[in-house]
């Protein structure tokens, strides 16, 4: 029974790590720019999509390819901060919203166009299986669990310790002041696109050697996403890991204990739970309300 | 005056359709553009007039649709009771759903909805027994005939049922009409504008917030209702996330918080995916980029954006016009 709790805790972590680097994204966005970017999950699926081009097609290593969708992500993201958001940025935040369906529609289509409807499983290589006091650890799902923490902590030490870390941190704290400082907003908006689609390529590289890429996939991603967010508080970066890990914990539990098609009922449960306890969400400690 | 006249000729276009135009096809959207115009009124109440996006209206069809369904089905109810249970049906869900969810705000509130949508999916879809997952649930009766003076009426002929959802729309657009233009309406706009300031004027926001959204959504499951009856075939499908979003769009589209707005959103957002019938995959670009398109420019929605163009024609004509708009 315990050696059932930890194995389902091990792989509770490895989908709620993955949720952390969707929501991560998010987070960062809906902290500078107040957007709810509901195209976030495909456009990891797109990165998802790339990198099996670049290692099926031009015969990349895979983390090269993964490099490489990344940068190519970076790039997309800062495409649709420019055409598509940067024009509504003063209209009321429902725009920024419909703007973000529409962008779904766009590039959730554009996948199935380049990419075809087959489902694809990114091929890693990473067969082995560890067995540790009967826990039995895939060796793709340790290393899943070892790049999402690499990222993060990566992502960490660019908000914490960097110049351009510092003023996003600004920005999202008191725009207007972060304005008067001399803070260029724009560069900002842009460096945060680049970044968080970034991280969301690497979650949807993730779910591919993981799970599958296939069309649809992206939904179900984009809002276990915005599920973590509720649970550990629009804006905030600690409540995105810790929120994301809650996630995959419970839902891991919820699917081997009560029953696997009821799993992401009983996560949307969770998080209706903490918004009638805890409104502003686990790791906030101001009510915004 | 021109008001009048121009809700005259819709009227009497609406009621020459069938006649005017006899493809069975095109009575078919008719009818279908007319449910969504229900669903998307709805949305309108919460999302135009009280400023909360839900993204569960497709959820709340499909509770109405289900209910409405079942009860005729296999509790043996007339359709007609059934039709009219259904919106109450919905309501009390939504009373349950709504009372934790607009405790919060925003961003927030839009996010729980959507949540919420998938549940009800998840729900359909899964609980076999009784909804018959994703298969569907066939043989669903049509409303029973009525007779008006010796002539009986079939609800199994199409034209029929489009004169009845035509109906079930005037009498939701007479209902939400009135209900904007009372004082609870004028509190809702309140809350739309300023939530803190009207809360700070001694309105118990919460109780208005919660009926606009059980409003809403048993508009929704009133829609859901005629839609059952109609097709007599449902599945989980029409009621997925997706639809919801088409009812947001068809309020955007059209012009939120305005009476007729959702009306031509929820027209165009019928017709349109069929007259660009090039590919489905490219369909649903091009409606993504034009969606795009319509929200950087033209904000407000279509109808206040032609109000707006007729208006400052007529003024150039005589100047007095602007008032009468």
């Amino acid at each position: 029974m315990l050696v059932d709790l930890i194995q389902q805790l091990f792989n509770g972590l490895v989908i709620g790590s993955i949720y952390t680097l969707v929501a991560l994204g998010l987070t960062i966005i809906f902290g500078i720019l107040g957007i709810a970017h509901f195209a976030h999950g495909s456009v990891a699926m797109f990165g998802g999509y790339i990198t099996y081009f670049f290692i099926a097609s031009l015969g990349f290593g895979l983390f090269p390819s993964m490099a490489a969708a990344m940068a190519v992500g970076a790039l997309l993201g800062v495409g649709l901060e420019r055409i598509a958001y940067y024009p509504v940025r003063n209209a009321p935040p429902i725009n920024a919203f419909i703007i973000a369906l529409g962008l779904t529609l766009i590039i959730e289509k554009s996948n199935l166009i380049l990419f075809g409807v087959d489902q694809i499983i990114i091929p890693t290589g990473f067969t082995r299986v560890f067995n540790v006091g009967g826990v039995t650890l895939p060796e793709l799902r340790v290393y899943i669990l070892a790049i999402a923490a690499v990222l993060v902590i990566g992502l960490t030490i660019l908000i914490q310790r960097t110049w351009m870390g510092m003023a996003v941190r600004a920005v999202a704290q008191n725009r207007p002041a972060a304005v008067l400082m001399g803070i260029n907003v724009n560069a900002v908006s842009m460096f945060v696109f680049a970044l968080s689609s970034a991280l969301g390529v690497a979650a949807g590289v993730l779910v591919g050697a993981l799970f599958a890429i296939a069309p649809g996939v992206s939904g179900g991603l984009v809002v276990k996403g915005f599920a973590v967010l509720i649970l550990g508080g629009l804006g905030s970066i600690p409540g995105a890991i810790v929120g994301g890990l809650v996630l995959g914990v419970s839902e891991t539990f919820a699917s081997a204990f009560i029953s696997s098609a009821y799993k992401d009922v009983i996560a949307f449960l969770l998080m209706i739970g903490v918004l009638l306890v805890k409104p502003e969400g686990l790791m906030r400690r101001s009510a915004a309300r | 005056m021109s008001r009048i006249v121009l809700l005259a000729a819709v009227a009497a276009a609406a009621l020459a359709f069938p006649h005017l135009v006899t493809a069975n096809y095109f009575i078919h959207l008719a009818v279908l553009a007319i449910i969504w115009m229900i669903v998307a009124q709805g949305t309108n109440v919460i999302q135009g007039y009280t400023g909360y996006v839900s993204i569960a209206q497709g959820g709340f069809m499909g509770i109405g649709a289900y209910s409405s369904a079942l009860l005729s089905l296999d509790a043996g109810f007339p359709v007609w009771i059934a039709m009219l249970v259904a919106p109450l049906a919905t309501a009390v869900a939504a009373i349950i759903a709504g009372y934790p969810s607009l405790r919060v705000k925003g961003h927030y509130f839009a996010i729980v909805t959507l949540a919420m949508n998938m549940v009800i999916f998840i729900v359909l879809v899964n609980w076999i027994p009784v909804t018959g997952g994703e298969a569907g649930t066939s043989g669903i009766p049509a409303p029973e005939p009525i007779s008006i003076g010796g002539l009986e009426i079939s609800f199994e002929r199409r034209v029929n049922y489009y004169y009845l959802v035509l109906v079930a729309l005037a009498l939701v657009m007479l209902l939400v009409t009135a209900v904007v233009r009372s004082r609870v309406g004028l509190v809702l706009q309140a809350i739309r504008q300023n939530e803190t300031f009207a809360e700070a004027a001694g309105v118990a926001c919460w109780r208005y917030k919660l009926f606009s959204f059980v409003f809403s959504a048993s508009l929704a499951g009133f829609a859901g209702a005629l839609y059952a009856h109609y097709l007599s075939f449902i599945s989980p499908a029409p009621f997925s996330v997706d639809h919801s979003l088409n009812a947001i769009l068809a309020v955007i589209l059209g012009g939120s918080g305005t009476l007729a707005g959702p009306l031509v959103g929820a027209a165009l957002t019928t017709a349109l995916p069929e007259m660009l019938r090039i590919a489905e995959t490219f369909r649903l670009i091009i409606y993504g980029v034009g969606l795009v398109l319509v929200v950087i420019f033209l904000p407000r929605g279509l109808v206040p954006w032609v109000a707006d163009l007729v208006g400052r024609f007529a003024g150039r004509r005589k100047d007095a016009g602007a008032e009468n708009r």
